[in-house]
């Protein structure tokens, strides 16, 4: 029998797993780094979405009817489109959002943004949406959705794995030591972050794997649908659909009139109120269109739209959504609970300051491995340094760097949104060139804080200049904090920056006491990470 | 109500962290005796029910459990953060906390 074998077999549990999450932390973390940082700032996607269009800021009512925007919309696309979509304004998305699926699935959704007021196109960007996007597929489709999924079981693996290495999860729950050595500090961080937010990282890595998971899994579907995930959705969400006659009809009724049917409808279960959502209309022009009316109800978690099919041609009422049945509501409850769009602003803060938590978490873990290596050096310390800076430092000041390119470069123009892009992946490639460059010289990290810093302060600044003049106060004085908010977090975390960058905490080890030997024993395997 | 909720759960999370004696001591100098540390478990627990409760009233059992969760692991980190960096701060916080959160229910 080798010798390696029979380490195998002396190996305990906590051991092996101890391995595993190292290393199987290790490898995703700057990629599950990307993502929770992503999905965090994606809380407020549509408060940035308002803050990047800055032509918004005096909000106002609207002044166009679902039938303007509706006739325009389907003006916009080349050929008679599959369906087209309209959300009007509402709070928190001030803009009509409309657009169009073309008749080939395989061409992306058009969409729009119109100005509430005017109907005029606004500029376009990328909004609040860049982050969300990022969240789930990094820009990838659906490789980028796979790899998203893998990250996320990874980040199950070292979730239960870390559970079983940490044999103090209770003794040192509220523990940390930032006099204490730098891997004993850097492990207490990394415990505290992840053993406190626990319940929320092993939910949130979980009911993110659920979204996607007919695309995940798909076998069930294959079988039982032939692979048509539209209609297994139809089906499971008891929603309406018929197909197209290929008749074509001048007439349609109002939608606007249909709304008020839907309201009345709505109304006569006395709660979740009668707020539209998004609105359809599938196969417009078609005398067998149907226009679906959803109802926008955020006062619980399960997302049920109760929604109230029409005829589009004659406007008879057709169908009604009956509400989801149980395996359909426990699988609905776990997705709504990932996105967080319950509840309103305070649900949002609650899961940016978790999700934050995940990403502190993270780079606890990667500077416990490299506190634990870097006195014997090796070649892969460069590598995770230049990581570390490359991607922690490089995607807060990227999204930075957005921001601002999203309000200095000219509205008119020509492909706004990819300027925008083009802004963002500059700014990454340069912190990660000057990351990679000076792995080794140890003050990367101060670097990148003071340009986080120099860039989240001047924010507020950014803001006022660039906004429309005296929006900023106007909103404050009318108690509307989402813009101003964004302005005053990022500086918030703009000052936090620049003390971590111009003053940091000179650590005063606490001389060492003299440990015993089982003590030292003792904190042997959670320190061999 | 939500904001008094956090501040229960802050003083709930206090009052579990003085009961480990490594916490006491750093906050109150000496070592706590069993029938405090039984104390301080028991009162913490109850806070952190009421926090629950005060959660569940405000939003229904169905977003309250979510917010009352979050809340509880903020509340957390909170007293972790600052018994690493700040741990005189951690009583007076207790007592301010659910004093604001109740002068905010009232105002």
């Amino acid at each position: 029998m080798s010798s390696a074998e029979s380490t195998v077999k002396t190996k305990s549990l906590r051991q092996a797993m101890a391995g595993l999450h190292t290393w199987g932390g290790l490898l995703p973390s700057w990629l599950l780094f990307v993502i929770l940082f992503g999905g965090s700032i994606a809380c407020f996607d549509k408060e940035l979405e308002v803050w990047m269009r800055p032509a918004l800021h005096p909000v106002g009512e609207t002044t166009l009817s679902l039938d303007q925007v509706s006739a325009w919309v389907q003006k916009q696309a080349p050929k008679p489109p599959h369906a087209i979509w309209m959300r009007p304004p509402d709070e928190r998305q001030p803009y009509w959002y409309a657009g169009y699926e073309p008749q080939n699935e395989l061409e992306p959704f058009v969409s729009f943004t119109l100005d509430p007021q005017t109907g005029e196109v606004l500029p376009k960007t990328l909004g609040g949406n860049f982050w969300f996007t990022l969240h789930y597929n990094l820009f990838g489709g659906m490789l980028g959705m796979y790899i998203v999924a893998i990250a996320g079981m990874f980040m199950l693996v070292a979730l239960v794995s870390g559970i079983i290495i940490h044999r103090r999860i209770f003794k040192d729950f509220f523990t940390l030591r930032p006099d204490a050595n730098g891997q004993r500090a850097w492990l207490d961080a990394h415990n505290l972050f992840g053993v406190v937010g626990l319940p929320f990282h092993l939910l949130i890595a979980y009911t993110g794997l659920a979204i996607f998971v007919t695309f995940y899994m798909p076998a069930g579907l294959k079988v039982g649908y032939k692979g048509d995930i539209e209609k297994m959705f139809y089906e499971v969400q008891g929603q309406f659909g018929r197909e197209e006659l290929k008749r074509k009809t001048d007439h349609a009724a109002s939608i606007d009139k249909l709304v008020l049917d839907a309201k009345r409808r709505w109304a006569a279960s006395g709660e979740g109120g009668t707020e539209t959502g998004w609105i359809s209309v599938h196969h417009p022009g078609d005398k067998a269109a149907v226009v679906d009316i959803r109802r926008y109800d955020r006062s619980r978690v399960v997302d049920f739209q109760w929604i109230m099919s029409y005829d589009a041609t004659t406007g008879a009422f057709l169908h009604e959504q009956k509400p989801y049945k149980p395996g359909y509501t426990a699988y609905a409850w776990l997705t709504n609970v990932h996105m967080a769009q319950f509840g309103g602003a305070i649900v949002r803060w609650l899961y940016l300051g978790l999700g934050l938590m995940g990403c502190a978490m993270v780079v606890g873990g990667l500077q416990v491995w490299l506190r634990k290596r870097e006195a014997k050096g090796g070649w892969g310390i460069g590598f995770v340094r230049a990581m570390n800076g490359a991607v922690i430092g490089g995607l807060p000041i990227a999204s930075l760097g957005l921001l601002y390119g999203n309000r200095l470069i000219p509205p008119n123009v020509a492909l706004r949104d990819h300027w925008e892009a083009y802004t963002f992946i500059a700014v990454w490639i340069a912190v990660a060139l000057w990351a990679v460059a000076r792995r080794n010289s140890g003050r990367v990290g101060r670097d990148l804080f003071a340009v986080a810093a120099v860039w989240a302060l001047g924010l507020p600044a950014l803001d006022v200049l660039t906004g429309q003049p005296g929006a900023l106060s106007a909103a404050i004085a009318r108690g509307d904090w989402r813009v101003p908010g964004i302005d005053l977090a990022v500086f918030a975390a703009g000052l936090l920056c620049a003390k971590m960058a111009w003053w940091p905490r000179v650590a005063t080890p606490a001389p060492e006491k003299a440990r015993s030997k089982k003590r030292e024993r003792r904190e042997l395997v959670e320190e061999g990470v | 109500m939500l904001f008094l909720a956090f501040g229960l759960n802050y003083l709930g999370m206090t009052a579990l962290c003085l009961a480990m004696s490594r916490h006491h001591k750093a906050v109150l100098n000496s070592a706590p005796s069993s029938a405090r540390t039984r104390g301080l478990r028991v009162v913490g627990a109850l806070l952190l029910a009421l926090a629950m409760a005060l959660n569940i009233i405000e939003l229904t059992a169905d977003m309250g459990i979510i917010t009352g969760l979050l809340q509880l692991m903020l509340a957390g980190l909170a007293v972790g953060l600052l018994m690493a960096w700040r741990s005189r701060w951690v009583l007076p916080l207790g007592g301010l906390l659910p004093l604001g959160g109740l002068l905010a229910l009232l105002a």
